[in-house]
C-alpha cells in the first residue's frame, strides 16, 4: 500500500507555495475586480460582416481588425471622453452556423467610473452609426456605488454560508469523529477558498459574482470528500483497534480512492465540457464561471486527500504523546 | 420472484421515458403538458434590459416610498405607451430603488437603451385651459394659452369617492396656482364649450369640464364612469407628474438577442456532449450498475427540465443551465459512493443482495451529509445573489435534492429489481474478477 501519511509534509509544502505565491501576488497585483464590481462600462457589439466589408473596402483583414479597434477607441474617447479598450473576437454564430460572429468588445474601465444616460445613449449611437451594426449590442453600465455593494453582498453571503457550513460540520463531526476532525475539515475549506484566491491574484484574473458564487459552491461541495473519508475512518477505527492512526487513515485514503477521484472525473467531464465549448466560442459570462469551479474542484479534492486527513493525522498523534507525558506512573 | 421484478424494472423504465418525451416535446397523445420548451428564459438568455433607478431629489436626499410609487406608475404608463407590455417593474423599498425588466421576448423593442431613457425622463404634468369646440393634432380639445399649473404647483392629487359615492380624484393646488385656478373656473364655469385637460408630458391624460367656480385650491375630477382603479392610477399619474425629483439609473444591463442566443446554444451542446460523456465513464466503469445510474441520471436531469418548466419560481439563466449540467456530474456521486461500496463487499465475499443492500444502507448518511453541505450554499445564493445567479443557486440545490432521490430511491428500485433476474447474478457485471474465497472473520 502506498504511504500517504509518509509523505504528508510534501503536500503541506504544495498548497503552502500556492497559497504564499497569492498572497503576494495580491500585494504586488492587488485583486483585479469586475465592472459588476468596480463599476465601468462594457458594451458588446455582434458586427455585420457585410456591413464591416462595405465600411472598410479595399483593406486586408488584419488591417480592417485593427481599423475597427482603433476607430472603436477613438469614438469613444471623442463622444464620452474617456479611455476605452476595444477587442475583437469571434463566437458562434446561431443564426448561420456555418460562420462565426464577430463581436466587437469596448470596455471603459480601471475606476473611471460608469457613464451617465446621456453619455450612454451618445456612445451608442455614435458606435451604431460607425459600424452599422444591426443587432442590438449587450451593454452593461454599472456606477461604482451599486458595485462595491453588490461586492458586499457576496462577501457577506460567503462569510454566512461558511459560518453555517460550519455549525453543521460541527453537529454532525461531534457525534462522527469528535469536534478535531471538524476543525480539519474547515481548515481544508479555508485551503480551498485561498487557493481559488491565489489562482485569481496570481494570473490577475478579475473577481466577479460569479467567482464568489464558484467559491461558495466549492465550499459546500468540496465538503463532500472530507465527510466520506472520515466517515471511512470512523468505521475502520472500529475494526481495526490496534493499528496506529497514521495506517488507519491512510488505509480508509486508499479504500476511498477509488470513489474521491470517480466523482471529481464525472464533475470535471461536465466542466470540462462547458468550459472547452465556452473557449472555443469565447462566450466569456459562462468562461467566467465554469474556470473557478474547475479549479474549486481540484483543490477541493486535493485538500481532503492531502490535507485535511494528514493535519488530522498530526493533531491526534500531538494528542496521544501528550497522554503519554501526562500520564501519572504507577508504582 | 422473477416475473415481478421485471415488471418493477419494466414499469420504473416506461414512467422515465415518458417523463423524457414529456419534456422534449412538451405533450403526450396529444396533451400539451409544459416541457423544456416552455421553461422562462432569463434576460441574459432571451436578451433584454434591465435597469436599476435611483431618485435624487432637488435638495439631494432620497424620496420616500409614495414618490417611488408614482415615479413607478408613470413608468408602467410610459411603456405601455410604446407598446411594451410584458415588463416588471418593482420597488426596492429598503434601498429606495426602483427596477426595470424588458424581457426581449414578446416585445419588439428596437433600441432598449433609449426605451428605459424615455421612461424615466422626469415628468411633468401640466393643466391646460382648452377649448372644446376645436380639436389639435391628436384629436383632443384645443389648448388656449400656457398651463396654468404644472408640476410642483400640484401639491396634493389623492383616490376619494364624491358625494354620489362614486370614484373621483381630489386634488390640492399650491397657492399662486390655486389663484389663476379660481380665476379661470369662474370665467368658464357652466361653459359646456370650455374645459380643463391634464396632460403628462405631451400627453393628454383627462379632460374635464367645470361645475363651478373654485375658490379654496381644493378640487374634484369626478363622473365620466371612472372605476376605481382608474380613478387611483389617474391620482397616482398626476403626482407623479409633479414629483419634486430626477430619476437616474445606478446600472444599466442590457443583453443582445443574437449573444444571448449564442451563448445558449453553445452551452446545450456542453451539456448534451457532458452528459453522454459521463454515461460512458459510468457504464465502462461500473457495467450493470453504471447502466442503472445512467438511467437514475437521465431522471435526474429530465425531473430538473420539468420542474424549471412547472414551478416557474425563477428565470432560467446561462448560470442556471451550467447550474443543471454541474450536477449531472454531482448527481452521480452518490451512486459512485454506492457502487464502490458493493464491489468492495462484493470483494470481500458478501452474497450480491447482501452487497447491494449494505452498500445502500451504509453509504446512506455519508451521501446526506455531503448534500446537506451544498443544498446551505444553494440556499444562501438564492438569497443574496442576482438575477442571474438564483438561476444557478435554484438549479443547484433542486439538483441536489433530485440527484439524492434518483441515485438513493431510483437507482437502488432498479438495482434491487434487476439483481433478482438470473443473468445478472455474474459478478463481472459489477466489476469484481473473483469472489473471495475466505470470508473474513471466518
Amino acid at each position: 500500500m502506498v504511504d500517504l501519511m509518509g509523505k504528508k509534509k510534501y503536500f503541506f509544502i504544495l498548497s503552502a507555495v500556492i497559497i504564499i505565491a497569492g498572497i503576494v501576488a495580491l500585494f504586488v497585483n492587488g485583486l483585479q475586480l469586475d465592472i459588476s464590481f468596480q463599476g465601468g462600462t462594457v458594451m458588446d457589439i455582434p458586427l455585420d460582416s457585410t456591413q464591416i466589408n462595405q465600411i472598410y473596402k479595399g483593406q486586408t483583414a488584419d488591417q480592417v481588425k485593427n481599423s475597427i479597434i482603433t476607430d472603436a477607441e477613438k469614438i469613444t474617447s471623442d463622444t464620452v471622453n474617456k479611455i476605452a479598450t476595444a477587442q475583437l473576437s469571434n463566437t458562434y454564430n446561431s443564426k448561420n452556423t456555418t460562420q462565426t460572429l464577430q463581436v466587437l468588445t469596448v470596455k471603459i474601465a480601471d475606476k473611471q467610473g460608469s457613464l451617465n444616460d446621456a453619455d450612454l445613449a451618445n456612445l451608442s449611437t455614435a458606435l451604431k452609426a460607425k459600424f452599422k451594426f444591426t443587432q442590438n449590442p449587450s451593454i452593461s453600465n454599472v456606477s461604482p456605488s451599486i458595485g462595491s455593494e453588490l461586492l458586499k453582498s457576496g462577501v457577506l453571503a460567503l462569510v454566512l454560508s461558511s459560518l453555517c457550513i460550519v455549525i453543521y460540520i460541527w453537529i454532525r463531526f461531534r457525534i462522527m469523529s469528535g469536534p478535531s476532525a471538524g476543525v480539519m475539515a474547515v481548515l481544508a475549506m479555508i485551503h480551498d477558498a485561498l487557493i481559488m484566491l491565489a489562482v485569481y491574484t496570481i494570473f490577475k484574473l478579475p473577481v466577479n459574482e460569479a467567482f464568489i458564487a464558484a467559491v461558495l459552491t466549492i465550499l459546500g461541495y468540496s465538503m463532500n470528500d472530507t465527510i466520506i473519508i472520515y466517515d471511512r475512518i470512523r468505521e475502520n477505527s472500529k475494526l481495526l483497534r490496534k493499528t496506529n492512526i497514521s495506517e488507519l487513515v491512510n488505509k480508509s485514503i486508499i479504500q476511498t480512492l477509488n470513489r474521491s477521484i470517480n466523482t471529481v472525473v464525472t464533475v470535471l467531464i461536465c466542466l470540462l465540457s462547458i468550459l472547452g465549448f465556452s473557449m472555443y466560442y469565447n462566450i466569456v459570462s459562462i468562461k467566467d464561471f465554469i474556470l473557478p469551479l474547475i479549479v474549486g474542484i481540484i483543490s477541493g479534492c486535493y485538500s481532503s486527500i492531502f490535507i485535511a486527513s494528514p493535519l488530522w493525522v498530526l493533531w491526534k498523534e500531538s494528542q496521544a504523546k501528550k497522554k503519554i507525558r501526562s500520564k501519572p506512573v504507577k508504582a | 420472484m422473477n416475473g415481478k421484478n421485471v415488471a418493477k424494472f419494466a414499469s420504473i423504465v416506461i414512467i422515465i421515458a415518458i417523463l423524457t418525451y414529456i419534456a422534449y416535446f412538451g405533450q403526450i397523445f396529444g396533451i400539451r403538458i409544459p416541457g423544456a420548451n416552455d421553461i422562462v428564459r432569463g434576460i441574459d438568455v432571451d436578451g433584454g434590459i434591465q435597469a436599476t433607478l435611483t431618485g435624487v431629489k432637488t435638495d439631494g436626499s432620497a424620496p420616500n416610498g409614495d414618490e417611488l410609487d408614482s415615479a413607478r406608475q408613470i413608468i408602467v404608463r410610459r411603456l405601455d405607451g410604446k407598446g411594451i407590455t410584458d415588463k416588471s417593474v418593482t420597488i426596492d423599498k429598503a434601498k429606495k430603488r426602483i427596477i426595470v425588466e424588458i424581457p426581449n421576448a414578446g416585445n419588439k423593442v428596437t433600441d432598449p437603451n433609449a426605451t428605459i431613457r424615455d421612461a424615466i425622463q422626469t415628468a411633468m404634468v401640466r393643466f391646460y385651459e382648452v377649448d372644446n369646440t376645436k380639436r389639435d393634432s391628436a384629436g383632443n380639445p384645443e389648448r388656449i394659452g400656457d398651463p396654468f399649473a404644472q408640476g410642483e404647483d400640484i401639491t396634493g392629487a389623492r383616490y376619494s369617492v364624491d358625494q354620489s359615492g362614486q370614484p373621483a380624484v381630489s386634488l390640492t393646488l399650491g397657492k399662486a396656482a390655486g389663484n389663476r385656478f379660481a380665476d379661470i373656473t369662474s370665467k368658464i364655469a357652466k361653459d359646456s364649450s370650455k374645459g380643463i385637460s391634464i396632460y403628462l408630458d405631451e400627453t393628454c391624460v383627462e379632460t374635464a369640464g367645470v361645475e363651478e367656480t373654485i375658490m379654496s385650491g381644493e378640487a374634484e375630477i369626478h363622473g365620466g364612469g371612472m372605476t376605481a382603479s382608474y380613478a387611483s392610477n389617474l391620482a397616482a399619474t398626476i403626482r407623479a407628474g409633479s414629483l419634486p425629483f430626477k430619476l437616474q439609473t445606478l446600472s444599466v444591463n442590457q443583453i443582445s438577442p443574437q449573444l444571448g442566443r449564442n451563448a445558449l446554444d453553445v452551452i446545450l451542446m456542453a451539456g448534451f456532449l457532458a452528459i453522454i460523456l459521463v454515461w460512458i465513464f459510468m457504464l465502462l466503469y461500473y457495467r450493470l450498475p453504471g447502466l442503472l445510474a445512467n438511467i437514475a441520471l437521465l431522471a435526474h436531469t429530465v425531473l430538473q427540465i420539468l420542474f424549471l418548466s412547472w414551478t416557474r419560481l425563477t428565470n432560467l439563466t446561462l448560470p442556471g443551465i451550467a447550474g443543471v449540467i454541474l450536477t449531472i456530474g454531482m448527481g452521480v456521486d452518490a451512486n459512485i459512493i454506492i457502487f464502490e461500496r458493493i464491489k468492495e463487499e462484493l470483494r470481500n465475499g458478501k452474497t450480491l443482495r447482501a452487497a447491494i443492500d449494505v452498500g445502500f444502507k451504509r453509504a446512506f448518511t455519508a451521501v446526506l451529509d455531503a448534500n446537506m453541505t451544498t443544498l446551505i450554499t444553494a440556499i444562501f445564493l438564492w438569497f443574496f445573489g442576482t438575477d442571474t445567479i438564483k438561476g444557478f443557486a435554484y438549479t443547484l440545490g433542486l439538483g441536489v435534492i433530485l440527484s439524492f432521490l434518483t441515485a438513493v430511491f431510483i437507482s437502488r428500485l432498479l438495482l434491487q429489481s434487476i439483481s433478482g433476474l438470473n443473468f445478472a447474478k455474474h459478478h463481472w457485471l459489477y466489476g469484481v474478477k473473483t469472489v473471495a474465497e475466505v470470508k473474513k472473520n471466518g
